[in-house]
């Protein structure tokens, strides 16, 4: 049998590029914090620079998504009825709460972590002593921060759940409708993470050995990814998951999911190995790479998911988008992201974060670059 | 209420015009009180519709007053007739018209997703409705619908879809697209009523739905619904062209 659709209707994507930003953003914030918790939660020492960037990553996207996200309702100033109206049986009405735990137990966290060095701050003759006094709350104590920490972990393992959740819940798509997806997200958000993490750690020159660190965690994140890619494939072509296998079928037939097959194994494979290879120095490349795998995995399952028609023929123009419009959401949102980075790398004292509640780690009053002589 | 156009019209002779707003028959005085509680009533009417798909012959009369009677944006439809040329092995081609809408499903998956309740049942008649007053347009619903039934409309900027003509139905009316259907192709009535023209039909012909395996239960029902058209159609996209942000006038400038 032979069909062609003569009269047929187009049905735009009506989640727009910020959700997929959103998404990308929320999850490496998510995953980030984990990579906080060898030194700030745990206390050990060793693993200082890298929980320094990996807080830099998680609080300044774990800003930028929300934003992304209230930017992506079509009635935004609605929001506040997400908190009065909860219906229970949406994964997005628990979203909203925890969403807004999680944002507020990160800069909690981060507080605390920072405290020790804002009170620093705060004592030394500056102009923004005065702002750095009222940010300390006059005191440096900051033994809670490992408490602030677990309970935005806990929150971050919300975020996870429920972002994945809310999407695999969908059966009227079969792209999102599988049971791997989930770990999927959660697997490419560690992925971004380090990528995020390397770049930094590049741009701030934080040495080859916390690179090098850092190369074999994304390895490690890369493998994952592959091993969760490689079971999705088995369990749709053996069958042994239906839903799994109708998703395969949506868009096999389509020569542009195959190139994205092809490039999503090639974004896993190519950074896979030279983390490997060279862990010491390709943090740019892995780095980038990494960033671009999280976000094109998002890109194509939220894009490219849309543009499955559910009841109509072929493909919806959904997966390319046209115009500037459709890359606003894109371009502000990194643009949002890179002015978080600057605020918070030139007003937080990121780099002097050191183990909360350890009295050693007070460094003595030496005048700082910031002391005004005279 | 039970009726398609034609039916309608057929009636008009048989009543008086004073008898006019109980065209739709006995039910009509429990759909023009229309209120959740009084709907609430089990022997009040459960809206549904079937649609005789060898009557149909895609006119798009019904797409079009749709959007005269609902205000529908330029961009998107609440119901719309998909037409097909269908070639079986050793037949002729054939045309086949499929008018798609909301199916007023008694199992409607974008009610739980909606995080905000904008989107409910209507006790007792069964319209599957949004509260525009509330919905804040996360398009959730829009992602849950297996019909592609519903659209984001960008000048309320919340979910809007086929609402059976609430507001005629409530007035004793039908539907408007049931109300314009040249063929008498599209028949809406009451489901619980027995004696009902579409409890009728669906007792006598082989009925079926869009994407059974969706486990909806939806209240739009088909007669002669080809299989390989009741889910997502395995075929050729029609032609789209690009759409432009300014549209072609055709009428007086104002």
């Amino acid at each position: 049998m032979q069909i062609h659709e003569l009269v047929g209707t187009v049905h735009e994507a009506a989640w727009l590029p910020w959700a997929v930003q959103y998404f990308f953003l929320i999850g490496i914030s998510a995953t980030a914090v984990f990579l906080t918790f060898p030194a700030f939660v745990l206390g050990r020492r060793a693993q200082l620079p890298i929980a320094r960037l990996a807080l830099l990553t998680a609080v300044t996207t774990g800003i930028a998504g929300p934003v992304a996200l209230l930017a992506d309702l079509h009635q935004p100033a609605r929001f506040w009825e997400f908190f009065v109206y909860t219906n229970a049986t949406s994964w997005m009405a628990w979203g909203a709460w925890i969403v807004m735990s999680y944002v507020i137990l990160l800069l909690l966290y981060a507080w605390a972590v920072h405290r020790p060095a804002f009170y620093r701050w705060g004592k030394d003759n500056w102009r923004f002593a005065w702002l750095f006094r009222l940010l300390s709350l006059r005191g440096e104590a900051n033994g809670f921060a490992r408490s602030f920490g677990i309970g935005a972990g806990v929150a971050a393992l919300g975020i996870l759940l429920y972002t994945g959740m809310e999407v695999a819940v969908v059966h009227s798509r079969p792209l999102w409708n599988t049971p791997l997806l989930p770990l999927q997200f959660a697997a490419t958000g560690a992925v971004g993470a380090l990528g995020v993490m390397l770049v930094l750690g590049r741009f701030f020159d934080t040495g080859p050995t916390i690179e090098a660190w850092m190369n074999r965690l994304l390895a490690a994140g890369l493998a994952v990814v592959a091993a969760l890619g490689a079971l999705w494939f088995l369990v749709a072509f053996s069958g042994l998951s239906a839903s799994h296998t109708e998703a395969l079928a949506s868009v096999a037939g389509f020569p542009v999911w195959q190139n994205i097959a092809l490039w999503a194994a090639a974004a896993i494979v190519i950074p896979f190995l030279i983390a490997i290879l060279a862990p010491a120095r390709s943090g740019w490349v892995t780095g980038l790479i990494a960033i671009h795998a999280a976000w094109m995995f998002r890109w194509t399952v939220f894009m490219g998911g849309q543009a499955v028609p559910k009841v109509g023929s072929g493909l919806y123009d959904a997966l390319m988008p046209t115009g500037l419009e459709g890359m606003m959401g894109v371009i502000g949102t990194f643009g949002l992201w890179i002015f978080l980075l600057i605020v918070y790398t030139t007003f937080v004292p990121w780099d002097e974060a050191d183990l909360p509640g350890d009295p050693a780690s007070i460094p003595t009053s030496a005048p700082s670059s910031r002391t005004v002589q005279g | 209420m039970d009726s398609s156009r034609r039916q309608f019209l057929g009636s008009i002779g048989q009543v008086t015009i004073g008898a006019a707003a109980s065209i739709a028959g006995a039910n009509s005085a429990d759909a023009a009180s229309g209120s959740a509680t009084d709907a609430t009533n089990a022997t009040g009417p459960h809206w549904g519709m079937v649609i005789d798909l060898r009557k149909c012959i895609g006119c798009q009369a019904c797409t079009v007053a749709c959007i005269m009677e609902n205000d529908v944006p330029e961009d998107a439809l609440r119901t719309n007739v998909s037409v097909y040329e269908v070639v079986k092995e050793g037949r002729d081609p054939a045309m086949v018209m499929l008018p798609r809408l909301c199916n007023h499903c008694d199992e409607p998956p974008c009610i739980p997703v909606c995080p905000v309740g904008a989107t409910y049942k209507k006790e007792g008649t069964g319209e599957v409705l949004v509260d525009a007053s509330v919905c804040v347009g996360c398009a959730y619903c829009v992602q849950a619908c297996p019909y592609d039934a519903r659209f984001i409309n960008h000048e309320t900027q919340t979910a809007d879809k086929c609402t059976f003509c609430v507001h005629r139905t409530e007035a004793g009316l039908l539907p408007a697209c049931v109300e314009t259907c040249v063929g008498g192709a599209r028949i809406f009535g009451d489901l619980n009523d027995p004696e009902s023209t579409v409890s009728r039909l669906l007792a006598e012909n082989d009925v079926s739905v869009l994407r059974p395996e969706m486990h909806t239960a939806p209240n739009v029902y088909y007669i002669q619904l080809d299989e390989a058209l009741d889910g997502r159609v395995a075929g050729e996209a029609a032609y789209r062209p690009m759409v432009t942000d300014a549209p072609e006038s055709h009428g007086e400038s104002v």
